[in-house]
C-alpha cells in the first residue's frame, strides 16, 4: 500500500505518463470508432457490440488490471516471474495445438475463450521482461559471467521460437531489442552484446538474402505469406520464385498475387499520404469508408493509417508526441528506480512499447515490412490493450516504489 | 527538459537507450513528414485515380428552327429502366452466402467442444478461387435475373437477360445504371410507377434523344445524327464512361455540329473498392449547352413545296425543289424527294416503321439519303439556254434577228439542224424564230446556231462567271460541284463542234445541281449578282437570358458578278416572262404574279448511251417587275412529260404559297420591327 504521508511531498504516480496514456486511449477509442463505423457491416451492430465500445471496455479492464498491479510491490511480482514466464510458455505451446489455438489469416495466434480471444504472445512479452529483469538484477560481478548472458539469451529465445512458429515474426522480433536493451542496461559486458548483435545481424542478413535470392531447394522453411511480405518490402518480383517452366497464365497468376500482397501496403501509404498536413477530418477519411483500406486490419494493425488520413501530419505528430511522453517518462522512471530490478522492468517495458510503435508506424510508411504488430493502446484488440496497460501498470509500480522512498 | 532531468545523472546506459529512442522517433517523424507533407500530392492523386470515375455528360444539343422560330429538330426525353447495381450489392452478398456450401467448422467455437475428437477438422467449406468466382457470378446473375423477371411481370412485358452483357457491364462500369428496358411507353411508365418500391434496385432513367417533330419535312436540310460519344476538341479525352451522345453526320446537323453540339461536361463519381458508386458529392464541370441554329427555311413554303411535289409526282418521285430569295440568297425551301425520316437514326421510330424506313433507305434507285437539290448532277437541258442567250446577246446577237428552223426530213412537223453530217432534232415546229420565240418554245436549233456563232469560249466564260462546276458553299456536307467545261478544255483539239452544240442546249459535257440553277436564275433576276446561298440565318444561345450576342450570317453576300449588260438581261427576262405567259411554262402561272420561267427536258443516258430517263425542269423567278423569289423544280422520271407539264404546276403551287405568305407577312414584319426598336 502507498503511504499517504509520502504523497504529500511527492506524487505517488507519474501523472505526465498517465496523461499521455489517457490521451492515447481517447485517440484509440475515437479512431477504432471511425475505422469500424465506416464499414456498414460493423456499423449495423448493436452499440454494445461495437468495436469502439469493446475497446473502451478493454481499456477499463486494462486500467483495472494495471491499478491492481500497482498495489503489489514489483519485487513481489518479480518473485513469481518464473512461474508467470512458464505459464505463458505453456500457453504459447498450447496455441500451436490445433483446436486449441484458432487459426486466422493463416496464423495460429489466438486461444478462443468464451468472452475473449486470448493472444498469449502479448503476455509472453511481459512475462519475458519480468523474468529477464528478475534474472539480470543480480550483483554486477555475476553479470560478467558468460553463463548469465547465455541464460538470458535462452530466456528470450524460447518465447521467440514459439511465437515465430505461430507464425508471428513481428511479435517475435520485438523481443530482440527488448532483451538487448535490458541486458545492456543491466551491465552485461559489451563484448557479449556486440557478439549477439553481430550474430543476429549476420544471421538476419543471411536469412533475408536466403529468402530473397536462394534457389528453391535451399530456402529456409518460412511461412509463405511471411516470405511474401519480405519480398514486397524488399521490392522483389515474385516471378523469380516461380517454378521453372511456368506458363504465362501461371506467371500472370503470380503477378496478380503480388499485386494483392502489395495492396495493403499501397493502400496504407495512400491513406497516410493523402491525409496531407491537416487531414480530412474525423470519420471523413475515404480510404476506409470506400473499402480500399482492408477492413479486416484497418481498426487494428493499420489503425495508424486511419489516424494519419483523417488527422494528417498534425495528427501523426500528436500520436508520436504522446508515445514520446510515455517512453521518456518511462525512462525517467527507470532512472529514478530504487533498484536494478525496477530499472530493468521499466527499460524493458519502454523498449517493448517503442519497438511496437516503430514497427507499426514504420510499416504504414513502408520503412518496415508488414507484420502483425499492434500499435499499443491505439490498435483494437483485447490482449494488446490489456498487455499495454499492464506494462504501464508495471512502470507506475516502479515509480511508486522509487528511490528516496 | 523535465523528462531528461533524471537522465543527466551518471547513467550512460540509460542515456544511450534514450538517445536510441529519440533517434527512432525522429526517423518516424521524418518518414511521416516525407509521406504526408512532401509527397502528399502524389498520394492524393493516387487516391483520386482509384476512387473516382469520370463520366462524360453530353451537352444539350441545340435546336434547329425555321426562320420564324418553328422547331425542326429538338431533344426529347426518353425513359429507360435501369438496374442500380449499387443498391443490389447487399442482395448479391446474401445470395452468395445462400449459394455457398456451409462450413462445418465454426471458427469461433470454443476449443473444448472439439477437445474429445482428435480427428482433423472437416474442410468441406473451403473453396478454391475459381469456385468462389463462379459462385459470385452465379449469385449476381440470380439476383439480376430475379429483379428483371419481377419487373417483367410488373410491366406485363417479356424482358431478356443476357448474362454475358451483364457481366461486361458489371466489370467495366458498375457505377452507372445497367439498362434493362429502353424507351418505355407512357403506359409502361405508369405501370412501373404504380409498383415502384425503392428496394427493387430498379429505377427510371431519363435520357435525351434527338428528335425531329416534323418527320420527313426538310429532312435533307436538317440531315441526321449518329451515336458518337467521342470527345470533341477542347474536351478531356479520357473518361471512364461516356453517356450516349450524338454527332451530326450531314445536313445542318453535320455542318453546324460544332455549334449545335456544345461542350460535354464531366461528373466524377466516387466508387468503392468493388467499383460500386458511393453516395457523396459529385464533382465536375457542367456541360455547356449547344447553340440553336435558325435557318432561312420557311416551313410554310417548305411544306407547300413538299406537298405539291408529292401530290403531283407521288412520294417516291426523284425530284428536287429549291426556293431562294434572289436578293438575299436565303434558301426558303429545299426539297429532295423521296424523303427520309431522320428519326430513324436516333431510334425514335416505332419498330414497324423502322423496318419500312430501313428498306426505303436501302433502295438503290430511290436513294433517299441523297439530297437531290445539292448532291447529284443533272443535265440541265433547255434551262441552260437563257445563259447561252445572255452570252450571245452580250456578244452582238440581235434579238429580233430571225432564224429559220428547217424541217426534219424524217419528221417534217418538227425542226432540226445539221452540224456537218450530224443531225440534231428540234422539238419546235419549223419556221421563223426570233429570240423571244426561240426561248418561249425552246428551240434547240436557234440556240445551237447562235451559240456556235457567239463561240463556245464566250459561253464557257459566262458559265464560269455563273460559277457552274463549282460548289455554292452550303454547309450541309452534301454538295457536288456539277460538271462544266473549262476554257482550256474547249480550246483543246479534241473538243469538237458537236460538243459545243450540246452545251448550247444544256446537254453533253455539263451537269448542274438545282441549287446552282437557283443561284444562276437569282443572278439573272437580281441584275447579275451571283450570291452565296444562305441556309443559316443565325446561331443563338439556347438560353435567351444569356445575353450572348448571336452569330448572324450576313445576307445578300455577293460572290461574283456576271458582268452582262442590263439590256441583255432585260431581253432574257422578257423572253422568260413570255414563256410562262404564252409558252411552255404556262402551267406555272399564278394570277397577279408575273413569273419569268424556263422549262427544260434533258435526256439521261446510261453508260451505253441508252436513254433511261428524263430530267424535267422548271427554273423561274418572280415577280417580273421586281424579282424576289427564284423557284427551281426538277423531276427525274422514266415516264413521259415535260418541264411545263411535270414541273411548272409544282412551281405554280409554290408561287401561290409565296404570294399567300407575303400577304400574311407584310403587316406582322412591321410590328416586329417596331417592337424591336422600342425594346
Amino acid at each position: 500500500m502507498v503511504d499517504p504521508s509520502i504523497n504529500e511531498h511527492r506524487p505517488g504516480l507519474d501523472r505526465l505518463q498517465l496523461l499521455a496514456l489517457a490521451g492515447l486511449m481517447v485517440l484509440g477509442a475515437l479512431f477504432v470508432c471511425s475505422a469500424t463505423l465506416a464499414n456498414p457491416a460493423s456499423a449495423s451492430l448493436p452499440w454494445f457490440d461495437q468495436m469502439w465500445v469493446r475497446q473502451i471496455i478493454w481499456y477499463a479492464i486494462g486500467i483495472g488490471a494495471g491499478a491492481v498491479l500497482c498495489f503489489v510491490e514489483y519485487h513481489t511480482i518479480a518473485r513469481w516471474s518464473m512461474v508467470i514466464y512458464w505459464l505463458t510458455i505453456f500457453s504459447l505451446i498450447a496455441v500451436l495445438i490445433p483446436h486449441v489455438g484458432s487459426m486466422r489469416y493463416g496464423a495460429r495466434r489466438w486461444i478462443d475463450l468464451p468472452f475473449f480471444q486470448f493472444q498469449p504472445s502479448e503476455f509472453a512479452k511481459l512475462a519475458f521482461i519480468l523474468a529477464a529483469a528478475n534474472f539480470l538484477s543480480r550483483p554486477p560481478d555475476e553479470l560478467r559471467q558468460p553463463v548469465i548472458f547465455w541464460k538470458t539469451l535462452g530466456l528470450m529465445l524460447l518465447p521467440f521460437a514459439l511465437i515465430y512458429k505461430e507464425p508471428d515474426l513481428g511479435s517475435a522480433l520485438v523481443l530482440m531489442p527488448t532483451g538487448l536493451a535490458m541486458m545492456y542496461v543491466a551491465g552485461i559486458p559489451k563484448r557479449s552484446l556486440m557478439l549477439l548483435i553481430g550474430t543476429v545481424g549476420v544471421v538476419g542478413l543471411l536469412f533475408i538474402v536466403d529468402i530473397l535470392y536462394a534457389p528453391h531447394a535451399l530456402q529456409i522453411p518460412i511461412h509463405p505469406y511471411e516470405r511474401d511480405r519480405l519480398l514486397v518490402y524488399f521490392g522483389r518480383d515474385y516471378a523469380h520464385f516461380a517454378p521453372s517452366g511456368a506458363t504465362p497464365a501461371e506467371l500472370q497468376n503470380i503477378h496478380q498475387q503480388q499485386l494483392g500482397d502489395e495492396y495493403n501496403v499501397r493502400q496504407a501509404l495512400i491513406s497516410v499520404g493523402s491525409g496531407g498536413l491537416t487531414g480530412k477530418g474525423w470519420r471523413h477519411g475515404t480510404q476506409n469508408a470506400l473499402g480500399y483500406s482492408p477492413r479486416a486490419v484497418a481498426h487494428n494493425d493499420f489503425i495508424f493509417s486511419v489516424i494519419a488520413e483523417e488527422e494528417g501530419f498534425v495528427g501523426s505528430v500528436i500520436v508520436l508526441a504522446l508515445y514520446a511522453v510515455v517512453l521518456f517518462a518511462g525512462l525517467r522512471i527507470a532512472g529514478q528506480a530504487r533498484d536494478r530490478l525496477g530499472k530493468l522492468v521499466a527499460v524493458g517495458v519502454v523498449t517493448l512499447i517503442f519497438s511496437h510503435v516503430f514497427i507499426n508506424i514504420g510499416m504504414n510508411i513502408r520503412i518496415m515490412p508488414v507484420t502483425g504488430v499492434p500499435l499499443p493502446l491505439l490498435s483494437y484488440g483485447g490482449s494488446s490493450v490489456l498487455g499495454s496497460l499492464i506494462a504501464a501498470g508495471l512502470m507506475q509500480n516502479v515509480y511508486i516504489h522509487r528511490k528516496g522512498y | 527538459m523535465l523528462v531528461f532531468d533524471e537522465l543527466k545523472k551518471n547513467d550512460p546506459q540509460l542515456r544511450f537507450v534514450a538517445l536510441a529512442l529519440a533517434a527512432g522517433l525522429f526517423v518516424l517523424l521524418a518518414g511521416l513528414w516525407w509521406v504526408q507533407v512532401v509527397s502528399a500530392g502524389e498520394y492524393k492523386s493516387h487516391l483520386e485515380t482509384q476512387s473516382y470515375r469520370t463520366i462524360r455528360m453530353p451537352a444539350m444539343r441545340g435546336r434547329i428552327l425555321d426562320r420564324e422560330g418553328r422547331v425542326m429538330a429538338e431533344n426529347t426525353a426518353r425513359y429507360n429502366l435501369s438496374l442500380y447495381l449499387g443498391d443490389l450489392s447487399g442482395a448479391f452478398q446474401t445470395e452468395y452466402n445462400r449459394l455457398r456450401p456451409i462450413r462445418r467448422v465454426a471458427p469461433s467455437q470454443p476449443f473444448w467442444k472439439f477437445w474429445p475428437s482428435s480427428s482433423p477438422a472437416p474442410k468441406a467449406g473451403s473453396l478454391s478461387k475459381e469456385q468462389i468466382a463462379s459462385l459470385t457470378w452465379q449469385a449476381r446473375d440470380d439476383v439480376a435475373y430475379g429483379v428483371i423477371s419481377h419487373v417483367s411481370q410488373t410491366l406485363g412485358q417479356p424482358l431478356t437477360f443476357d448474362p454475358k452483357n451483364f457481366q461486361r457491364a458489371y466489370e467495366s462500369s458498375l457505377y452507372v445504371p445497367y439498362p434493362i428496358l429502353q424507351n418505355l411507353t407512357p403506359e409502361e411508365i405508369a405501370r412501373f410507377e404504380e409498383n415502384y418500391s425503392e428496394s427493387m434496385g430498379v429505377d427510371l432513367e431519363v435520357q435525351t434523344t434527338r428528335s425531329y417533330p416534323l418527320g420527313t419535312t426538310a429532312a435533307h436540310v436538317l440531315g441526321y445524327v449518329q451515336k458518337d460519344d467521342s470527345s470533341i476538341e477542347g474536351e478531356d479525352s479520357f473518361f471512364n464512361y461516356r453517356l450516349p451522345d450524338y454527332r451530326g453526320v450531314v445536313g445542318i446537323e453535320g455542318g453546324f455540329d460544332s455549334a449545335l453540339h456544345g461542350r460535354a461536361g464531366e461528373v466524377s463519381v466516387m466508387v468503392n473498392n468493388q467499383g460500386f458508386r458511393q453516395p457523396g458529392e459529385d464533382v465536375g464541370s457542367e456541360p455547356d449547352p449547344g447553340h440553336n441554329v435558325v435557318l432561312t427555311i420557311d416551313l410554310d413554303i417548305q411544306r407547300a413545296a413538299e406537298q405539291s411535289l408529292a401530290q403531283h409526282q407521288g412520294a417516291d418521285a426523284r425530284a428536287a425543289v429549291v426556293v431562294m430569295n434572289v436578293r438575299t440568297g436565303d434558301i426558303l425551301a429545299m426539297v429532295s424527294s423521296p424523303g427520309m425520316d431522320p428519326n430513324y437514326f436516333t431510334g425514335n421510330l416505332p419498330p414497324d416503321e423502322i423496318q419500312k424506313e430501313s428498306a426505303l433507305l436501302d433502295d438503290p434507285k430511290l436513294r433517299p439519303l441523297i439530297n437531290r437539290a445539292t448532291y447529284e448532277n443533272y443535265a440541265p437541258g433547255s434551262i441552260f439556254k437563257p445563259i447561252v442567250g445572255l452570252a450571245a446577246l452580250d456578244n452582238g446577237l440581235n434579238p429580233d434577228e430571225i432564224y429559220q428552223v428547217q424541217p426534219d426530213p424524217l419528221d417534217p412537223d418538227h425542226g432540226c439542224i445539221y452540224l456537218g453530217a450530224r443531225k440534231i432534232k428540234d422539238t419546235v415546229h419549223p419556221g421563223d424564230y426570233d429570240f423571244k420565240r426561240a426561248v418561249a418554245f425552246s428551240s434547240n436549233s436557234y440556240f445551237i446556231y447562235n451559240g456556235l456563232r457567239t463561240g463556245i469560249e464566250k459561253i464557257v466564260a459566262l458559265g464560269e462567271k455563273f460559277h457552274l462546276g463549282e460548289k455554292t458553299g452550303l454547309p450541309t456536307r452534301q454538295e457536288t460541284r456539277g460538271i462544266f467545261p473549262s476554257l482550256e478544255e474547249v480550246r483543246k483539239s479534241d473538243w469538237r463542234v458537236g460538243d459545243s452544240a450540246n452545251i448550247c442546249f444544256g446537254q453533253g459535257q455539263m451537269a448542274v445541281t438545282p441549287i446552282q440553277i437557283a443561284v444562276a436564275y437569282s443572278a439573272i433576276a437580281n441584275g447579275g449578282n451571283i450570291l452565296w446561298p444562305r441556309l443559316v440565318d443565325r446561331v443563338v444561345s439556347q438560353d435567351p437570358a444569356s445575353g450572348e450576342t448571336p452569330t448572324i450570317f450576313p445576307s445578300g453576300v455577293v460572290r461574283d458578278q456576271i458582268g452582262v449588260r442590263p439590256r441583255s438581261l432585260r431581253i432574257v427576262c422578257d423572253a422568260m416572262l413570255d414563256e410562262t405567259q404564252n409558252g411552255t411554262g404556262k402551267p406555272a402561272d399564278v394570277p397577279g404574279l408575273s413569273i419569268c420561267g424556263k422549262t427544260g427536258t434533258a435526256q439521261v443516258q446510261d453508260e451505253t448511251g441508252k436513254l433511261i430517263a428524263h430530267n424535267y425542269w422548271f427554273a423561274s423567278f418572280a415577280p417580273y417587275e421586281s424579282p424576289k423569289y427564284a423557284v427551281i423544280v426538277m423531276v427525274q422520271s422514266e415516264s413521259g412529260g415535260s418541264g411545263g407539264s411535270t414541273c411548272a404546276p409544282i412551281a405554280h403551287d409554290i408561287y401561290a404559297a409565296l404570294v399567300e405568305k407575303d400577304k400574311s407577312l407584310t403587316p406582322s414584319v412591321a410590328t416586329v420591327n417596331g417592337r424591336k426598336r422600342n425594346g
